[in-house]
């Protein structure tokens, strides 16, 4: 079936695919940036001394972000 | 012609020492209520009511100022989100049994789980963030309201101890009870008629921790010594 798609429009259904994959990891990373941002906020507003500990998961949760989005480029 | 020689004014020293004596006396005040109350400061990690915080500061918050109580919302509140990531977690088992990524290649379906993943980890996160940043901070002067609403939008509610006119708890159903927690509502003669506690542990020491303030106030606009 896809494969009839292919040859009928011409193009990559999987690589279309691919894009809107490419677009939603693109839009969890400005997510994971701005928890990142609003973490700093918060740890501004009420500062304890566990919020680097906090901040830490923040930027390792975008770290992970940018992983996923390197893997996806890699073997979609 | 400029002075040679300046004497130090005895009046600076007096109103230091002035000073110092209503700190210690304010420090022996607040030593009081904890006696009275007769709870020991909280040294644990996560939790929803920490009496005397230690290294916990606000945005606010002056050097002179010390906070009694730090509440956030019993940890109880938390489970509905909880049971909710357990069952996102083993969402992706049921694919197992109703094979609807069946005819996306394996490389499609090993993002997509990885993807749903990522959204599990951000739903925990934020849900996380709400519950430890929106706190209810009581000091010797004043409650603040903390709330982050959502991730752009901050509110900070803040009342004198003496504008109090009127606490209230209520602590209704089995779960409340069971886990002891409830709501606790300030009535103010500010400008914000109305603060709420929502879902705070030991309703009834928070009341109590409020009342004996509001004395202490009370105390200090008899003496004149309010700051």
């Amino acid at each position: 079936m896809i494969n009839f798609i292919e040859n009928f429009l011409g193009f990559s259904v999987w690589g279309i695919v691919k894009l809107f994959f490419m677009l939603a990891i693109v839009l969890y990373i400005i997510f994971a940036v701005v928890i990142v941002r609003q973490v700093k906020l918060m740890g501004q507003t009420i500062s304890d001394k566990n919020n680097y500990l906090i901040s830490l998961i923040a930027w390792l949760h975008l770290a992970i972000a940018l992983f996923v989005f390197l893997l996806a480029w890699i073997i979609l | 012609m400029p002075d040679i020689y300046v004497a130090p004014s005895r009046k600076k020293k007096k109103t230091i020492k002035k000073e110092f004596s209503l700190k210690t006396r304010r420090n022996k005040e607040i030593k009081k209520i904890v006696d009275e109350l007769g709870e020991k400061r909280t040294k644990k990690l996560f939790t929803s009511f920490i009496f005397l915080p230690k290294n916990i500061t606000f945005e606010t918050q002056e050097s002179e100022e010390k906070i009694i109580l730090l509440l956030r919302k019993h940890f109880i509140t938390n489970v509905s989100w909880i049971l909710i990531t357990i069952l996102m977690i083993f969402a992706p088992l049921i694919l197992r049994w109703i094979p609807l990524l069946e005819f996306f290649p394996w490389r499609f379906k090993f993002m997509t789980i990885i993807m749903w993943y990522l959204m599990t980890t951000a739903f925990v996160f934020e849900k996380f963030l709400s519950w430890y940043f929106n706190v209810f901070i009581i000091t010797d002067e004043r409650i603040v309201d903390v709330d982050f609403v959502s991730l752009a939008y901050k509110e900070i509610t803040e009342t004198k101890i003496d504008k109090i006119q009127d606490i209230t708890f209520t602590m209704g159903g089995a779960v409340r009870s069971l886990f002891n927690y409830g709501d606790v509502f300030v009535q103010t003669a500010g400008q914000i008629p109305r603060v709420e506690f929502e879902d705070v542990a030991k309703p009834d020491k928070v009341a109590k921790i409020l009342n004996q303030l509001i004395l202490q106030e009370e105390q200090e606009k008899i003496e004149k010594r309010v700051r």
